[in-house]
């Protein structure tokens, strides 16, 4: 007979593989087929929407393993696995997740919405520096005002959809989840 | 949104109107000069001389093309081709390959300077 325990981690591995899938998917589709933004690693980021569900159903760990996980998918799928752009995305991942934890931990205060304008704006300035330090100059970071600012809009949407996808996960989904 | 919300919304925005001036007072002066980085380090060229530039970059040669006192990547060798859509340098907005490690930026020349450069 399984215990509780164990049948809640079955299910937040599930839920972490699909949100896993679907940020793949996403994450892919916007490599090809969404047309790039002027600003050297900056697209609208619409995988980010899983990662945020995941961070307020699952958890810090399982939303890094949805986060990560859709960076090396989509870098395997893309054929970008270890080049520069492979070290964009893991650096704009990894900024824009350890943001967004932390705000986390402040409870009430922020809502998703501000979680996902803080983890994009932050995520954008890391891709911006990892660019800096392939490029060997300071030149990509002149792009930080127009990266901010695209960054904006882009974190506004996310959140916003996140908010409303969240509102429409049965509680007990959540709650057995982990949250 | 809550207030927190806000707050960052304001910072961001706040973030990047405090970093815009730089780039705002560095366009309004006329352009001199291209600025061509690529891994093997930084070459100035003129910008008032029509001319085609190959850097090579890590994963294959760049193409940039100077002409009618303007700079841009006319070609590259990267999985997006995004430097080439972007279009011409202005001061404070360079152009990026991260791919291939190139950059090219436009220096500002002095304002309401003289058309010309001494060596």
């Amino acid at each position: 007979m399984r215990s509780m325990p164990a049948r809640a981690d079955t299910t937040s591995l599930v839920q972490t593989a699909l949100l896993l899938a679907v940020a793949s998917v996403i994450g892919y589709v916007e490599a090809v087929m969404w047309p790039p933004l002027p600003v050297p690693g900056l697209k609208l980021g619409l995988a980010n929407i899983a990662v945020i569900i995941a961070l307020v159903s699952l958890g810090p760990a399982r939303a890094a393993a949805v986060s990560f996980g859709r960076v090396l998918v989509v870098a395997l799928a893309s054929g970008t696995v270890g080049g520069p752009v492979f070290a964009m995305s893991l650096a704009g991942a990894a900024a824009s997740l350890a943001v967004m934890v932390a705000l986390r931990r402040f409870g009430p205060l922020f809502s998703v919405v501000g979680w996902a304008v803080a983890g994009s704006a932050v995520h954008c300035l890391a891709q911006l520096g990892v660019s800096a330090v392939f490029v060997g100059s300071t030149a990509p970071l002149a792009l930080a005002p127009l990266s901010l600012g695209l960054s904006l809009p882009s974190g506004l949407v996310i959140g916003c959809t996140a908010r409303l996808l969240i509102s429409r996960i049965p509680r007990p989904v959540l709650s057995a989840a982990g949250r | 949104m809550t207030r927190g919300d806000h707050a960052i919304v304001a910072l961001v925005v706040a973030l990047a109107l405090v970093v815009v001036p730089v780039t705002i007072g560095a366009s309004v002066r006329s352009p001199a000069e291209a600025v061509l980085t690529g891994p093997a380090g930084s070459n100035s060229v003129p910008l008032d001389v029509p001319a085609t530039y190959a850097v090579e970059g890590r994963g294959g040669v760049v193409t940039v093309r100077v002409a009618d006192g303007r700079a841009w990547i006319a070609h590259a060798e990267c999985p997006d081709g995004l430097c080439v859509r972007f279009g011409a340098a202005a001061p404070g907005r360079p152009v990026v390959c991260a791919p291939n490690g190139v950059a090219v930026s436009v220096q500002a020349g002095e304002r309401g300077a003289l058309d010309a450069r001494t060596r």
